[in-house]
């Protein structure tokens, strides 16, 4: 079972500690003022019932009583305001570390947890905020003030702090044998909620799709079906994670109902005075008060926990080890002998690549649908490992296979436009350039070379045009010579170019054929992906890409 | 909006104000016990005290253990409701509101935002109502004993419940919707770097786009940092409230017991029932917030149900004619000229007014756009029929996608009428042009399911034979016979598990399976090596003998199956040719 306080999250996220630490002192200074307003005011008022005091005998207790809520009133306005920051801190520092660290796990981890990882960073992780707003603070108030409260209520009368001791222990207890259960419930309802989450995002991204086909009404059933499911595992979860909060509640609530019960016996009997009876009573439920709170916010607990376990599950996979050698200059890689498996579909595409990429010369990598030449590009660019085989990288100091070589060294060497560019949000200029200086005449040139230019004259702003996510307002076309231009800017020694004249026009592409092999001329070495003859001819070296199944016949 | 159930909610406040009831009464029963119990009464005499309080200590728990599930279960319910509903107006609604999303939009709107609105109910609706009915009652209560004291605790409770809530619904309407906005932004910057995670990572940009997630984090926290001060300031109000009634209470009370116009036992009830009594009005502060920040969110799927019902704004005629480039069409009718040899387009039987065939889509005069921009294609006359084959051939950007939602009736025309089976594209009921066209867009999505699933999307009863024979006929046989579970292999998210040539053939496979007569492809052959590619190509223009067919590229290979093949131009003209005569190519084109 996870502890209620993950030790990983004082670890990881640096704002956790210091939040823990202050909410700590601010529990302690809330305590003092709890017990001594509490004592206070049964002086104040014990007397006056039973008729020994007048309102000026006890000016000085009211006064007291008074300051010590305002007191108690600024912890509790600061120890909020503090926690509500903190939570915000923790959340953005882990999701930035789960977003760097799912970058680092490469492709073939993204495939298969790309839309559960989307699921908890936009949405599961924010279930850390209550936690840490609500839980955290009780949690450390039920660890410092219930037993300094006990204390000094054992000191007045040690029958009541007895009751209610006793009650005590029995409240971890039940909490654990509860616990055991809301855990499982708790991890179960967040992978409902992440396979809802996948679900939801998948057909609203073919709501396009489904229209064409006018089909989009019926996955509305769905989405009732996998709202109705999520509703249901839910509400099995809170009625066991609320019974564990209930049992807490019932407890805290019987024990202050048998310590007034008892109190009153004995003031009957005449073993307490009414001042202490008083203060007995009014400390009683304050020593409870955290324990039932604790219970009252434990489904933000338990979700809290499981999101920081999916969390931590995807921070502690381990990243495929980079080297540390660095390349100078490079004078080839080479293919020796790389298969990959593709997927679970038990052949390996590429299967057993051989060749050579040179400086100066274009070279392609062909092969028919499905052979493996994406894999083969990614495989060069250091982002999957060969499963058979590997990448070596020439310099003119010898050979290094690429996985000695220091990843981030290596991309600085290689450019890659890939099928599905991706577009930044914000302007043209920034998509293209980055952080890059280039003076003017060569990004019109570039542009120029891919046809960018003629999408941003089309434009309202031209360069400073703002586009969106995902190239809202782009055509694929569009998007692809975007990328195209910042490729050919990039000093890189190595290019990849993945179908690069794909969703051109044959003037276009005789344009960005021309490019390509200026681009070469530069002494780049350009690898291409290529269908099209005329990519293919303009190509110095061939490399026949092969998956390890039949190849698939061609024509009918 | 949630379409929630009103007697549900009622038993819910019952659930909750017996519970914190049962809190007041304990406080006030207690303070009585003890009181009375120090003036040494028979035992007797506290008999009916003592059943109540361990009654009272017994059912706090139990009632509020079925408030919360009660109250969860209204607003589950709640939520269910409107999650079809926002679901079932987008998949009914104009297919650019969808379009003109981010990812992570969409997300955040179905997802949190829905769960937002749901979230009234638990910590808004229901909890203002039970501190209502609590206070009311703790005010009676103690106005039996004292109506000065009852009168403080009045002011006390209202300024907890009305002021402080009041303070923190101000202050954080103010950030919270700001709030929304900014965390849609992290969201979508979060969807970016997953999405592009390898681009990002060789291209040495992923810093950068961590960096634009730090700024909209940084946004997102000052926000919430705005729209916690409140709130915090509202707890505090709370405590210092509860002094209030309890001061007052005691300032109240001993001259009034001294005097004797109160009896000692009640004035423990009258100072110690207001401990209690706060319970109720401290949520709301929380309560508030929760209220302006669903609102927020119940504005936001409001304004997307808006959107996807809106009728479309027709671009103004001012924009017609920012097109594109002038000349470009020529030099793809040359292009043209190479491989095919045109004809007269009067030889095409193009014109309006040709006759009606069922089951036919006919354009006249068309000039489609995306709504809101220039048209990007001008004065079209287009015929597609069962039987019939045509071809659409122009550069990339010219506007040929925007032509096939047009055509399939997706998105309304700029200028003149698309008549689908007869009937004019603005008339048709939403989805019926699926029973007549359907279009295969070049980023059709493939879902996160079998291969037998995505396939269904075309036509819900199809058979695992007819998915094998039309996999088969998409050049998809050897892939079929790879697939360790066959057609139950699940394809991952966004097929990502499928080389880009199988994606293409999985959706010409899909197509093919369409109970509508015509198909609109978009580029077919892309990311298909050229040989596959051009067989591919004849083939889908060969199964148009048997239904119709529009096929969009911009290759021009592979032609000969065509009955028509259309040249789109950059100045948004349009030429026709036909694949088997020759006439120069340039005199073609028609303005």
């Amino acid at each position: 079972m996870s502890k209620p306080l993950d030790p990983r999250l004082l670890r990881r996220a640096r704002s956790a500690r210091t939040y823990v630490l202050l909410t700590s002192l601010l529990t302690a200074a809330t305590t003092a003022c709890v017990v001594a307003g509490a004592i206070l005011l049964a002086r104040a008022l014990g007397p006056v019932v039973t008729g020994d005091a007048h309102l000026a005998d006890v000016v000085t207790e009211l006064r007291w009583v008074a300051a010590l809520f305002v007191v108690r009133a600024a912890l509790g306005t600061v120890g909020e305001r503090f926690a509500h920051r903190s939570a915000v801190r923790v959340v953005a520092e882990l999701r930035e570390q789960v977003l760097t660290h799912a970058a680092r796990l490469g492709p073939r981890w993204l495939s298969e947890h790309g839309a559960d990882t989307a699921t908890l960073t936009t949405r599961g992780i924010d279930a850390l905020e209550p936690y840490f707003v609500r839980y955290l603070p009780q949690l450390l108030l039920t660890a410092v003030l219930t037993p300094a409260v006990l204390v000094v209520m054992a000191g007045l009368d040690l029958v009541a702090a007895a009751t209610v001791a006793f009650t005590i222990p029995l409240i971890p207890v039940f909490m654990w044998l509860i616990g055991l259960a809301t855990q499982r419930f708790a991890a179960d309802r967040l992978q409902v909620q992440q396979r809802l989450g996948s679900q939801l995002l998948d057909l609203l991204a073919g709501l396009g799709t489904l229209q064409a086909f006018g089909r989009a009404r019926g996955p509305a059933r769905r989405v009732r079906e996998l709202s109705e499911a999520s509703r249901r595992t839910t509400m099995q979860t809170l009625k066991v994670a609320f019974l564990s909060g209930a049992v807490l509640e019932l407890l805290a609530t019987l024990s202050v109902a048998m310590v007034a019960v008892g109190v009153g016996l004995r003031l009957v009997y005449g073993e307490l005075d009414l001042v202490t009876g008083l203060a007995v009573l009014i400390l009683a439920p304050e020593a409870l008060l955290p324990l039932r709170q604790v219970g009252v916010h434990f489904h933000a607990s338990a979700d809290g926990v499981a999101a920081a376990d999916a969390v931590f599950e995807i921070l502690q996979t381990p990243v495929a080890r980079t080297g540390h050698m660095t390349v100078g200059r490079v004078s080839g890689v080479e293919w020796a002998g790389v298969s990959v498996r593709a997927g679970d579909r038990g052949y390996d595409a590429p299967a057993d690549l051989a060749g050579v990429v040179r400086p100066g010369r274009v070279t392609a990598l062909a092969g028919p649908s499905g052979s493996g030449k994406t894999t083969a590009a990614m495989a060069l660019l250091g982002l999957i490992e060969p499963d058979e085989g590997a990448v070596l990288v020439h310099t003119p100091d010898g050979v290094l296979p690429l996985r000695e070589i220091d990843r981030a060294a290596w991309w600085a060497q290689v450019s890659w436009v890939p099928q599905r560019p991706v577009i930044e949000p914000g302007t043209v200029r920034e998509n293209v350039l980055g952080a890059r200086r280039v003076d003017g005449e060569t990004l019109a040139r570039a542009a120029a070379a891919t046809g960018l230019d003629a999408v941003v004259r089309s434009m309202p702003s031209g360069w400073d045009t703002l586009i969106g996510q995902g190239g809202v307002g782009l055509s694929v076309g569009q998007r692809q010579r975007l990328a195209l231009t910042r490729g050919l800017l990039d000093p890189a020694a190595v290019l990849v170019l993945d179908e690069p004249t794909a969703h051109l026009d044959a003037v276009s592409e005789e344009h960005v054929l021309a490019t390509i092999t200026a681009a070469a001329a530069t002494g780049k070495a350009v690898v291409v992906i290529a269908h099209r003859p005329s990519l293919l001819a303009v190509c110095d070296d061939v490399i026949q890409v092969r998956s390890s199944l039949a190849p698939v016949a061609v024509g009918s | 909006m949630l379409d929630v159930d009103a007697r549900r909610v009622v038993i819910s406040v019952l659930w909750g104000s017996l519970a914190l009831g049962s809190a007041v009464g304990l406080a006030a029963v207690s303070a009585w016990l003890i009181a009375r119990a120090s003036q040494m009464p028979a035992v007797l005499d506290l008999s009916v005290a003592v059943v109540t309080v361990r009654a009272l200590g017994i059912s706090r728990g139990v009632m509020r253990y079925l408030e919360r599930l009660s109250t969860h279960d209204v607003a589950l319910r709640g939520v269910v409701n409107l999650r079809e509903r926002v679901y079932a107006t987008l998949a009914d609604g104009r297919p650019d509101a969808v379009a003109g999303l981010r990812r992570g939009d969409v997300l955040a709107r179905v997802g949190s935002d829905v769960d937002a609105v749901g979230d009234v109910v638990v910590r808004a609706l229901v909890p203002a109502l039970v501190a209502i009915v609590v206070s009311t009652g703790s005010v009676l209560l103690v106005a039996a004993f004292s109506p000065a004291s009852a009168a403080v605790l009045a002011v006390a409770l209202a300024i907890a419940g009305l002021a402080s809530p009041q303070l923190a619904t101000r202050a954080a309407r103010r950030a919270e919707l700001g709030t929304i906005d900014a965390r849609a932004d992290v969201a979508a910057s979060t969807m970016t770097i997953l999405d592009g995670a390898a681009e990002l990572t060789v291209s040495g940009r992923l810093a950068s786009a961590v960096e634009t997630l730090r700024r909209a984090e940084a946004r997102l926290a000052a926000m919430l940092d705005d729209a916690a001060r409140p709130a915090a300031w509202a707890q505090g109000l709370g405590t210092l409230t509860t002094g209030l009634a309890v001061v007052g209470a005691l300032l109240i009370g001993i001259p009034a017991t001294t005097a004797g116009t109160l009896a000692p036992v009640e004035l423990a009830v009258i100072v110690l029932t207001p401990l209690a009594a706060f319970e109720a009005t401290n949520a709301l502060p929380a309560a508030a917030v929760q209220l302006v920040r669903s609102g927020g969110a119940a504005v936001r799927i409001m304004d997307l149900l808006d959107r996807a019902g809106s009728a479309v704004v027709p671009a103004s005629a001012a924009d017609v004619g920012h097109a594109a480039d002038v000349g470009h069409a020529a030099e793809v009718g040359h292009a043209v000229g190479e491989e095919t040899e045109p004809v007269e387009p009067s030889g095409c039987g193009t014109r309006a007014g040709h006759a009606l065939v069922p089951g036919s889509v006919v354009a006249t005069g068309l000039s489609c756009g995306w709504p809101g921009r220039p048209p990007v294609v001008e004065g079209l006359d287009l015929v597609l029929e069962p039987g019939r084959a045509v071809v659409v051939v122009g550069p990339s950007g010219i506007g040929k996608s925007t032509l096939l939602l047009t055509l399939a009736g997706l998105i309304p025309p700029v200028a003149g009428t698309v008549l689908i089976d007869g009937v004019d594209s603005g008339d048709l009921p939403h989805g019926d042009a699926a029973r007549t066209v359907t279009l295969t867009a070049e980023d059709a999505h493939v879902f996160d399911t079998s291969v037998l699933e995505n396939l269904r999307v075309a036509r819900g009863d199809v058979t695992p034979h007819e998915a094998r024979a039309a996999l088969r006929q998409a050049g998809l046989g050897d892939l079929l016979a790879g697939l360790p579970e066959g057609l139950e292999t699940r394809l991952g998210a966004d097929a990502t598990a499928l080389s880009g040539g199988e994606r293409r053939r999985l959706l010409l496979a899909r197509a093919l399976l369409a109970p509508a007569p015509l198909m609109l492809l978009d580029e077919p052959g892309e990311h298909l090596d050229t040989d596959t590619a051009d067989a591919l190509l004849r083939d889908v223009l060969a199964v148009g003998r048997d239904r119709g067919v529009l096929v969009v590229t911009h290759r021009l290979a592979a032609l000969e199956g065509a009955d028509e093949v259309l040249v789109l131009g950059d100045e948004a003209t349009v030429g026709t040719l036909s694949p088997r005569a020759g006439r120069s190519a340039g005199s073609t084109l028609v303005s």
